[in-house]
């Protein structure tokens, strides 16, 4: 609720509530402001409602009406304004604004400094200097400083832990800006940032005391950003008047006093942006505090220049390591592009063979061709069915289909699937299932899929080798340690050890024409969402041996997982 | 030799390889195949084919490394070269044909039956030649 608290005259400490969108002021007893005061006329001035703040008029009256100490026919109040009538001063308070509102809006960079804002810089400290925050200062006694430094450093430490724990830019000036409100009397700030292509100002984090009565927006002087910025210092600015600012008996002093630190966001390179935090001391908290208004010392803004650089770095280093992120994303979606428009190709390929002999077959009307052209078009679309359902696996966080089955059946299913491409390639491709095998609780398509591509692999490994290969299967149902393990063991030629470490990346094949570089990860994935693992066991030119594990999960006990076995 | 033109095919793919021997063993040539560069090369070096079709990407090495030993033999046998690869060329590396990935079988079986026929008419003139020596 905007309102005019009295700071001076008869009716000092009454506080007028602007409830009305259209309030008279005057002596006049039906006055909504009623004000003691016989410099006043009866009609002197109105307030009226213009958007969310009022506007003062003054109504022909004797004496004129004062806005911060210049006569005015009519003036749009903002929060903070001192209105003047006779000998009575008020100070107008603007609505309350909303903690987190539209920032943009909220944030204004005066382009010259109003005629009535009588800041000034008071203090203005080199961004270098801000390391010296912990210099012992002369005036202070030991202790006091101590108490101090270890506060200072603990602000610091707070900040440096918030520049590490997080990548977001505008949650980490949020969190610093709160780090800065918990330890200065600041009633508003805002953290501006430089937009990297347009090089302007962009308030990004704005922030107020809750019980602060501040106007809406926060204005900020350009000449003292340009300052801040061009000079790279940073500045304490107060509105005080010289004079007065230390003397508990002048009445100037009453108006409150408004204060304002301002440092740059001195980064490795550029300055990134700028801090800003301001507070205003009304009149009853300057006699409260014993006369005086400061709030804000040397000390604050050499440890806000800190800061400054603190936030600076961070948000140099989000930036940096986004666009690094950046460029490694486009480069693994080029490899995955070109690893699959190949794998595609090959399909494709295919399919045309086979199309081509289906045509010639029909053509000369031999059904052993047309037999020969389908079973190449048939195989090429199971590839493009497989790649398919590869890519869907890995692209989606899923939740694995839970239901009771048998490991035993699922791994023979697989199994029987390769049987016969292992006979074409004259390829011994043996089968041995655990005895004690219990019925559990998995994913069977999930498996079977994860057993398949690692068989294949295997196929794969011992197929055109000079002696006739061997792929062995083998299951296990491990009590003690309550897994169940797949094992596939080839007589290939091994992986070589710098290749071990790439094995699980997507789209990363040795087989050339022949893989999409999405079966052992895809494989890895189901693993992983059964809770299980892959352990790979290989040495150059012997062979090579995948083991599934994953765990036992029984029907009885899986209460909570066995959604689907109910 | 049965006066049967000669075809090897040197390609990784066995789809590939059963769907050009099917086609032009039906036109009437002899056909041998290999999966592997080097068992393709082995098998030109014994059987002196009058056209070998290469699949470039048989082999890791890079296009050029895998060509280079084809070109050398095509030339010792006067023996046609068609190379199937990925990349478009700037130049064909040899004095062979150049087709890309992926080609469509009609055409490109169409291509190796112009080739070996214009083969035929200069061996045909050759002989010709010759006699006219007598």
């Amino acid at each position: 609720m905007p309102s005019l608290f009295v700071i001076r005259g008869n009716d000092q400490g009454t506080r007028f509530e602007l409830e009305e969108a259209i309030l008279r002021l005057g002596r006049d007893k039906s006055s909504a402001i009623h004000v003691h005061d016989t410099e006043v006329s009866r009609h002197h001035a109105e307030f009226r409602r213009t958007h969310r703040d009022f506007t003062v008029s003054d109504l022909n009256s004797s004496n004129g009406t004062f806005v911060n100490g210049k006569r005015v026919n009519q003036h749009l109040l903002a929060s903070g304004d001192q209105v003047q009538v006779g000998v009575t001063l008020m100070l107008y308070t603007g609505p309350s604004e909303e903690s987190h509102g539209t920032i943009g809006n909220s944030v204004d960079i005066a382009a010259q400094a109003t005629p009535d804002d009588h800041s000034r810089i008071i203090h203005s400290v080199s961004q270098s200097e801000g390391s010296r925050i912990f210099d012992a200062h002369a005036d202070l006694s030991q202790n006091s400083w101590l108490a101090r430094a270890r506060s200072n450093l603990q602000v610091m430490y707070h900040t440096a832990l918030a520049v590490s724990h997080t990548l977001d830019i505008d949650q980490l000036l949020n969190r610093i800006m709160e780090l800065i409100f918990e330890w200065v009397e600041a009633d508003r700030g805002c953290v501006m940032l430089f937009d990297p292509d347009t090089r302007r100002l962009d308030p990004r984090v704005r922030r107020t005391r809750n019980n602060a009565e501040q106007g809406d927006k926060i204005m900020i002087s350009k000449t003292i950003l340009d300052f801040v910025v061009e000079k790279n210092e940073g500045v304490l600015t107060s509105d005080a008047r010289q004079d007065d600012r230390f003397n508990p008996g002048a009445s100037i002093l009453k108006l409150g006093v408004r204060e304002a630190i301002c440092v740059p966001m001195q980064g490795r390179y550029h300055v990134v942006g700028v801090i800003y935090i301001d507070t205003s001391t009304s009149p009853q908290q300057i006699l409260e505090r014993g006369g005086t208004a400061r709030r804000f010392t040397e000390d604050h803004l050499k440890l806000m220049i800190a800061i400054g650089h603190q936030a600076a770095l961070a948000v140099e280093d989000t930036r940096y390591y986004s666009a690094m992120v950046q460029a490694e994303r486009l480069a693994a979606i080029g490899q995955t592009i070109a690893t699959l428009s190949h794998h595609i190709k090959n399909i494709l390929q295919g399919i045309r063979g086979g199309s081509y002999l289906i045509e010639m077959g029909l053509t000369e009307h031999d059904e052993s061709i047309v037999g020969k052209g389908w079973k190449i078009v048939d195989k090429n679309q199971n590839k493009i069915s497989a790649l398919v359902l590869d890519m869907l696996t890995f692209s989606k966080e899923r939740e694995p289909d839970l239901t009771t089955a048998n490991i035993n059946a699922v791994v023979r299913d697989v199994v029987d699937l390769m049987q016969t491409r292992a006979q074409e390639e004259l390829v011994e491709l043996a089968y041995q299932p655990a005895e004690n095998m219990p019925d559990l609780v998995f994913d069977p398509e999930g498996i079977h899929r994860a057993v398949l591509n690692i068989v294949t692999n295997a196929l794969d490994a011992v197929t055109d080798l000079d002696s006739p290969g061997r792929v062995a299967v083998i299951t296990r149902y491990l009590l003690e340690k309550n897994v169940v393990q797949i094992e596939i063991r080839d007589t290939g030629p091994g992986i070589a050890a710098d290749q071990l470490s790439k094995l699980f990346s997507p789209f990363v094949s040795t087989k050339k024409s022949r893989g999409t570089g999405l079966g052992l990860p895809v494989s890895q994935k189901i693993l992983t969402e059964h809770g299980g693992k892959i352990i790979v066991d290989s040495l150059p030119g012997q062979g090579a041996c995948f083991t599934l594990e994953l765990p036992a999960v029984s029907p009885t006990t899986s209460s909570t997982t066995s959604r689907d076995a109910t | 030799m049965d006066g049967r033109r000669n075809v090897l095919i040197v390609d990784p793919s066995d789809e590939t390889r059963v769907v050009l021997q099917t086609a032009l063993e039906r036109r009437g040539m002899q056909t041998m195949a290999a999966s592997h560069a080097k068992q393709g090369l082995a098998l030109a070096r014994q059987h002196h084919p009058d056209l070998i079709v290469l699949d470039l990407e048989i082999d890791p090495s890079g296009p050029d490394e895998v060509a280079a030993p084809f070109a050398e033999q095509s030339r010792i046998d006067h023996a046609a070269l068609v190379l199937l690869g990925s990349v478009r060329r700037r130049q064909p590396l040899s004095p062979g044909e150049y087709v890309t990935k992926p080609y469509h079988y009609a055409p490109l079986i169409r291509k190796i039956e112009e080739i070996l026929s214009a083969k035929d008419m200069e061996t045909n003139r050759a002989v010709a030649v010759c006699d006219s020596w007598k």
